[in-house]
C-alpha cells in the first residue's frame, strides 16, 4: 500500500481531492473515500476487494468535485478507466481536470462466491492478497483460496485489465490471460431455444424490485432524477408491479446504454436481487463490436456509433 | 375533452367497402367522443360546413375526420376547423381510403381496421395542444444557383419583379450549356443570338448580383431566412480594373492547353475570356495551364494589360448572403461516352459527341465554322450518328430517355447537310422522340428535305478501315445486320445530373433521386418545388429537358418566390421541437444530432447548460426527440404520449 | 400481385395487427400511392405516421411488442433521400441494432422489419404489406408477456 499512498501525495498538490477506497463496513466491502485532507490518503486502500467504479461520482448530480479549481484525482482499475474515457467521448467529464491514476487489476472478487467457496463458518475477521491466493482470517482460523475461483463473473470476461487511459501508473503490471471468448456468457443464452431465452427473463425480471440500484451505479446513466423510467411525461412506463414494467424499465436502461456501455459490470454487482443484467448490456456491446467494430471507452475521441451515421447508400 | 369524429363515405369511394355508419356509431364507445357521424363528401362546401356547425353546437375541442389520407385534405380540413373557432392542430385524420377501403374488398375486416384507426385518432387527438406559428420578417432576397439559361430566366423575372438576386455560377461565365450550341431546334435559331441579349440583360439589371467561378460552400436557416456561404474563387485578375480588352489572351505563352469551352477540339491560353460574348467580359487565368503558376516564369499577360488587372497573389473569399429563398438551376452534363468500349470514343479522334460536333458546327469554334474531322481536318462525306448513347440503357446505370437528342441529331444533321450538301448523313436510332410544337414537322423535315437517312436499331461496334471508319449496327425494319462507312462518328451521348450535384442537394437539405436529379415535391403537381421549403428547382436540374421547359421551369420558380414574397411576413410552422428546460440534463445530444444545427446551447445563471431549439431553423424532424435520454425535448404534434397514445389504442 | 389477395378467413388470423410507423415524406406517400392503385393489401397493418423515420425511438418497437402487437413495421425514405437529409441514417443505425437484440429477450426477431419505400413505390408497399402480414399470419399471435402494460 505504500506505493499507492506515495503516488497520491506526489501528485497532492495538482488535486483538489482524489476518489479512491477506504476500509468499509466489513472485511469484504471497501467503500469509496473522498480525500479532501493529506492526512486521510493514509486511509486509502487497494486490493481485489476494491470493486465500486469511482467515475459513477464524476458526471452526476454530485457537483462537489467539479467546484474546485484544481484537478480531481481519482483511482482507476481497467473498467474504470473505460468508464472515464467513455465520459469523455460524451462530453461528460473534462478530460483536463482528472487526474488519473491507473491501476492495473487482478480482477476483483465476488463477496458472494468467498462467502461459497470458504469451508470455515465463522465471522470473517481480515482478509489479505499475495501470490495469487485470497487469505481469509476468520474467528474459527485461516484458509487461503485461489482468486481465480472467486473472481467476479465480469472479471472472468475482462479484455482490460490494464487501464486504457491514465496519467500516473501504479507500478506493477499484473498479467491477466486475455479470455478465449469475452461473450461466451451471451451465447450460452443464445445458444438456448428462444422460449427458453424469454423464460429466463420472465424468471429473472420477476424479482426486480424497480429499486434502480443499477442505474444509479451505472456511470454513464447521468439522467438521474430525470430518468425516463420515472417520468409521468412522457410515460413509457408505469409503476405498476407486473414483469412486463419491469421488462420496459430494462429495455430503456439497456437500448439508453445501447454503443455507450464499457461493460463495467456495475449494473450486475450492486444488484440486491442478483439479476444477471450485465448480460443484456454485453449483448448491445456485442452488437456494436459486430456493426461497427465499436469499443465504447477505449478511444476518447471516438463517436458513438448511434450517435453518428454512415452516409453511404448501402452502409450501416 | 369533447370530440367530435366525422366517417366520410367519399361518394362509393369509402362506403363502397367500408360501413360507415357503423364507423360513426362505434366512434361514440370512444371517452370523450360527444358527436359521431357520417358525411357524403365531407371536402366540399357543405361537409365542412357540417363540420362547423358540429364544432359550435357541440363545442367540440378536438376533431377527428376519417376519410382519405392526410397528405391529400389534412390541410383542408384544418383550415375549416380554424374557421369556426379551433385551433388548427386540434384536427386528426384516420386515413380510411388510400389506407383501408381502396386496399381490400371484405367488409366486415374494413370496417373493423376503420374502427381502430378512428379510435387511434381520437387517442391521438385527445393528447393534441393548441399550437400557434410565429411571424417572422422574409428578406426578400432570391438565391439562383447556376447561370444557364433556367436560372438566368429566373433571375430575370424574380429582378423584373423589383427583387434582388443573387445569381451564383461556378464557372467564370453564364450561359451554360445553351451557349456552346451552334443553333436550337425546331427553329434553327442562333443559341447566342438569343441567350446573348438575356445574358446582357442580367448583367446589366439593377437587381441582380452576379457573382461567377463561384460556389455555394454551406447553407443554413429556413425559409425566409437562409445565410448561404460563397466560395468565390481566385481568377488572378481584378475584375473591377479589366476591361475584356482581349490582349493578354493574345500575347500569353501558353497556347497547348486544351479548351474545355471548345470540348477539348481546340486550345486556349492560359489567360483567357472564356468565348466573345462571355458576360462577364473578363479573363481569368487557368492555373494548371499557366506558365507562372506552373514554372515560376513568365508573367507577359501582367505586364502587357494596359490597365494592370492581372493579380497573381488573388485568394479564394468567402462571401455570406442573406436571403429568403433559393432556385437551384445548376443544369446537366453530358455522359462519357468511354463506357461505350466498343464505340472507340476516346480513341478514334473522329468518334466525338454531340456537343463537340455542336461546337465544330459553330462559327466561334475550333474550326471556325467549317466542319471537319479532327483526325485530318478533311471535310467529311459521311456522317453517322448514333442516338442513346447512355441513354435508356439500363447496363450503364441510365435507364431513362434523355429526352433531347433525337431532336438534336436531327438538327444537327440538317446542319450538316447545309454546310456540306455533297455529304451524306445517317442515323441509327431506337425511337423519335419528338413531342414538342413543330417538332415531329422538324424531324420529317430532316428525313423529306434533307436526305438524311434514318436507320433503325443499335450500333454494335465502330472499328477503323483506313482512315475511315466502319459503323456496323442493326436495321431493324430490314432485319438485317448493315455496316456504314463513315469520315466522322458522332455519339449523342445522354443528360445526367451536374458535377457535384449530389454533394450540393447534401448543402441544401434537398433530394436527388438515384441518378442525382433533384427531386421535386410532386412529380405531377409541383414540379418546380422541392420538400425543402423555399428551395425551389428550375431547368435541367430536375430532370432531362429541352430549352422551352427549362425557360418554363425559370419562371415557374420565380413565380413561386415572388408569390412567397408578396407578403412582408410568414407564419412558422409550430410543430417544432421544443426543450422541457427543467428536464434536460445537459448532456448535447441532441445537438450532436441535429441535421441543421437548430438546437444550441443556453448558459442558465448558475452556470449550467440546458439545450433551446431555434424554433425558426428547426424543420420538425424529431431525430432529437428519439435521442434525448429523458425525453427533454419533444415534437410538437408528434409527442413521444400522442404516438404512445396511439399505440396503447391499438393495443387495447 | 394486383389481383392477389391474403384472404382472411381465420378468426385468430382476423384479430392479429401489425402496427407501422412511417415517416409522411416517403413511406406515407407509398402506401397511398399503392392505394390510389388499388393494389390489394391484407388488413392487419395499423399505420401511425411519424415526420420521420429518425423520430424512430427503438423503444417504440420493443414497447410495442411487448404490449402484444404482433408485428411492428417500419418504413422509411431510401438512405440518402431522407427529407431531413440524415433522419433514416440514425434509424438504420438504432433499428438495426435493436432487431438484433430482441431475440435475446426472447422476442422473434421476424416479427420486427424495416425497410425503405418512396413516394411512388405503390407496387413495392404492396410488396413489403403482403409479405409482411403472411410472415405474421403463419407465426401466430404475439405470445407476449405475463401482462399487457396499459
Amino acid at each position: 500500500m505504500n506505493t499507492l499512498q506515495s503516488i497520491v501525495a506526489s501528485v497532492w498538490d495538482q488535486v483538489d481531492m482524489v476518489l479512491g477506497w477506504q476500509p468499509g463496513y466489513d472485511p469484504l466491502h471497501p467503500v469509496p473515500a473522498f480525500v479532501r485532507d493529506p492526512k486521510d490518503i493514509a486511509s486509502l486502500i487497494w486490493n481485489p476487494l476494491c470493486a465500486p467504479n469511482l467515475s459513477v461520482y464524476l458526471a452526476k448530480s454530485f457537483k462537489a468535485p467539479t467546484r474546485g479549481e484544481k484537478k480531481i484525482g481519482i483511482l482507476a482499475k481497467g473498467c474504470d478507466s473505460r468508464s472515464l474515457t467513455a465520459l469523455i467521448q460524451e462530453g461528460l467529464v473534462d478530460r483536463n481536470r482528472l487526474l488519473i491514476i491507473g491501476l492495473p487489476c487482478p480482477g476483483t472478487v465476488d463477496p458472494d462466491a468467498l462467502t461459497s467457496v470458504r469451508t470455515q463458518s465463522g465471522p470473517i475477521t481480515d482478509v489479505s492478497f499475495a501470490d495469487g491466493m485470497v487469505q481469509l482470517t476468520a474467528t474459527d482460523g485461516v484458509e487461503r483460496v485461489p482468486l481465480d475461483q472467486v473472481l467476479a463473473r465480469r472479471c472472468q470476461r475482462c479484455r482490460h485489465p490494464h487501464p486504457v487511459l491514465y496519467d500516473v501508473l501504479l507500478e506493477e503490471v499484473v498479467p491477466r490471460p486475455v479470455p478465449k471468448d469475452p461473450f461466451a456468457h451471451v451465447k450460452a443464452l443464445e445458444n438456448q431455444p428462444l422460449e427458453a431465452r424469454k423464460a429466463f427473463w420472465l424468471r429473472e425480471l420477476e424479482r426486480c424490485l424497480r429499486c434502480y440500484a443499477c442505474r444509479n451505479a451505472c456511470p454513464l446513466c447521468v439522467c438521474q432524477d430525470q430518468c425516463l423510467a420515472e417520468s409521468r411525461t412522457p410515460k413509457w412506463v408505469t409503476q405498476k408491479d407486473t414483469v412486463a414494467d419491469k421488462f420496459l424499465f430494462h429495455m430503456i436502461h439497456t437500448l439508453h446504454l445501447a454503443g455507450r456501455c464499457t461493460e463495467c459490470g456495475e449494473c450486475e454487482r450492486v444488484c440486491p436481487m442478483k439479476i444477471p443484467i450485465g448480460l443484456l448490456k454485453e449483448k448491445t456491446a456485442h452488437i456494436a463490436m459486430d456493426l461497427w467494430g465499436y469499443e465504447s471507452g477505449t478511444d476518447p475521441a471516438a463517436q458513438p456509433p448511434l450517435l453518428s451515421y454512415d452516409a453511404s447508400v448501402n452502409g450501416l | 375533452m369533447r370530440i367530435g369524429v366525422f366517417v366520410c363515405r367519399c361518394g362509393t369511394n369509402i362506403a363502397g367497402t367500408v360501413d360507415t355508419q357503423a364507423v360513426a356509431a362505434r366512434a361514440l364507445a370512444s371517452p370523450d367522443v360527444v358527436y359521431a357521424t357520417e358525411l357524403l363528401y365531407t371536402c366540399s362546401e357543405p361537409g365542412q360546413q357540417e363540420i362547423q356547425n358540429a364544432v359550435l353546437s357541440h363545442r367540440l375541442q378536438g376533431v377527428v375526420v376519417a376519410a382519405c389520407s392526410p397528405r391529400m385534405h389534412e390541410l383542408t380540413f384544418r383550415r375549416a376547423v380554424e374557421k369556426a373557432g379551433l385551433n388548427r392542430y386540434m384536427l386528426e385524420m384516420a386515413n380510411i381510403r388510400e389506407h383501408v377501403s381502396w386496399i381490400g374488398q371484405d367488409k366486415a375486416a374494413n370496417t373493423e381496421k376503420a374502427v381502430e384507426l378512428v379510435r387511434m385518432a381520437v387517442a391521438k387527438v385527445r393528447r393534441n395542444e393548441p399550437l400557434f406559428g410565429s411571424q417572422v420578417p422574409l428578406t426578400k432576397r432570391v438565391m439562383v444557383i447556376g447561370g444557364g439559361v433556367a436560372g438566368i430566366q429566373a433571375a430575370l423575372d424574380c429582378a423584373d419583379a423589383g427583387l434582388d438576386v443573387v445569381l451564383v455560377e461556378r464557372e467564370p461565365t453564364i450561359g451554360g450549356k445553351m451557349a456552346k450550341l451552334d443553333k436550337t431546334f425546331p427553329t434553327i435559331d442562333c443559341s447566342s443570338c438569343i441567350l446573348g441579349p438575356k445574358m446582357v440583360d442580367v448583367a446589366q439589371n439593377e437587381n441582380i448580383t452576379l457573382h461567377t467561378a463561384t460556389e455555394v460552400e454551406s447553407l443554413s436557416g429556413t425559409i425566409g431566412n437562409f445565410t448561404v456561404t460563397l466560395r468565390k474563387k481566385a481568377v488572378y485578375v481584378d475584375w473591377d480594373a479589366c476591361t475584356g480588352c482581349g490582349l493578354c489572351m493574345e500575347k500569353c505563352p501558353s497556347k497547348k492547353h486544351p479548351d474545355g469551352f471548345n470540348e477539348g477540339l481546340a486550345t486556349a491560353p492560359a489567360i483567357r475570356i472564356p468565348f466573345p460574348q462571355a458576360i462577364p467580359k473578363k479573363a481569368h487565368i487557368e492555373r494548371s495551364a499557366c506558365r507562372y503558376f506552373t514554372t515560376g516564369k513568365c508573367r507577359v499577360c501582367q505586364k502587357i494589360c494596359p490597365v494592370g488587372a492581372v493579380r497573381f497573389d488573388m485568394e479564394d473569399r468567402q462571401v455570406v448572403e442573406n436571403v429568403g429563398a433559393v432556385i437551384v438551376a445548376t443544369g446537366y452534363d453530358l455522359f462519357d461516352p468511354a463506357a461505350y468500349g466498343e464505340y472507340g470514343a476516346g480513341r478514334y479522334p473522329d468518334v466525338i459527341t454531340g456537343m463537340q460536333f455542336e461546337r465544330i458546327l459553330s462559327a466561334s469554334g475550333p474550326f471556325g465554322g467549317h466542319i471537319r474531322r479532327p483526325s485530318d481536318g478533311r471535310e467529311p462525306r459521311d456522317i453517322v450518328f448514333v442516338a442513346c448513347v447512355g441513354s435508356r440503357d439500363k447496363s450503364v446505370g441510365r435507364p431513362y430517355c434523355s429526352g433531347v437528342c433525337c431532336m438534336v441529331i436531327a438538327k444537327q444533321a440538317i446542319l450538316a447537310r447545309d454546310h456540306l450538301p455533297e455529304a451524306r448523313c445517317y442515323v441509327f436510332y431506337m425511337d423519335i422522340r419528338a413531342p414538342g410544337k413543330n417538332y415531329d414537322e422538324f424531324v420529317r423535315r430532316a428525313v423529306e428535305e434533307y436526305g438524311v437517312q434514318y436507320i433503325r436499331g443499335r450500333v454494335g461496334k465502330i472499328y477503323p478501315k483506313g482512315d475511315r471508319l466502319v459503323v456496323q449496327g442493326a436495321d431493324t425494319l430490314l432485319g438485317a445486320q448493315v455496316e456504314v462507312e463513315a469520315d466522322l462518328v458522332v455519339l449523342a451521348t445522354g443528360v445526367e445530373p451536374s458535377r457535384g450535384a449530389r454533394e450540393l442537394a447534401e448543402k441544401l437539405h434537398i433530394s436527388a433521386d438515384t441518378h442525382g436529379f433533384f427531386m421535386e415535391g410532386h412529380p405531377k403537381l409541383k414540379p418546380v418545388e422541392t420538400n425543402t421549403a423555399g428551395i425551389y428547382l428550375a431547368g435541367a436540374c430536375q430532370g432531362p429537358k429541352d430549352i422551352p421547359a427549362s425557360v418554363a421551369q425559370g419562371s415557374a420558380a420565380a413565380a413561386k418566390v415572388l408569390a412567397l414574397f408578396a407578403r412582408d411576413s410568414m407564419t412558422t410552422d409550430p410543430q417544432t421541437a421544443h426543450v422541457a428546460e427543467k428536464v434536460c440534463i445537459g448532456c448535447g445530444k441532441c445537438l450532436t444530432v441535429c441535421p441543421f444545427g437548430a438546437i444550441q446551447w443556453k448558459t442558465l445563471r448558475d452556470g449550467t447548460k440546458k439545450a433551446q431549439v431555434l424554433e425558426t431553423v428547426c424543420q420538425g424532424c424529431g431525430l432529437c426527440n428519439a435521442t434525448c435520454p429523458p425525453k427533454a425535448v419533444q415534437l410538437r404534434h408528434f409527442t413521444d404520449d400522442q404516438i404512445l397514445a396511439e399505440l396503447e389504442a391499438l393495443c387495447a | 400481385m394486383r389481383d392477389e389477395a391474403v384472404t382472411i378467413t381465420n378468426q385468430t388470423e382476423s384479430s392479429l395487427r401489425i402496427v407501422g410507423f412511417l415517416c409522411n415524406w416517403c413511406s406515407y406517400g407509398g402506401a397511398d400511392t399503392a392505394g390510389v392503385c388499388r393494389f390489394r393489401q391484407p388488413p392487419l397493418l395499423r399505420i401511425i405516421r411519424i415526420p420521420c423515420t429518425g423520430r424512430m425511438d427503438p423503444m417504440f418497437v420493443v414497447k410495442a411488442l411487448i404490449q402484444g402487437v404482433d408485428g411492428v413495421l417500419v418504413s422509411g425514405c431510401h438512405p440518402k433521400d431522407c427529407h431531413y437529409a440524415v433522419g433514416n441514417f440514425y434509424a438504420r443505425r438504432r433499428l438495426e441494432l435493436v432487431g438484433r437484440f430482441l431475440p435475446f429477450i426472447g422476442i422473434d426477431p421476424r416479427r420486427f422489419r424495416y425497410t425503405w419505400v418512396s413516394a411512388s413505390e405503390g407496387q413495392r408497399w404492396q410488396q413489403v404489406v403482403t409479405e409482411f402480414s403472411a410472415l405474421i399470419a403463419a407465426l401466430g399471435p404475439n405470445p407476449g408477456f405475463s401482462a399487457h402494460v396499459r
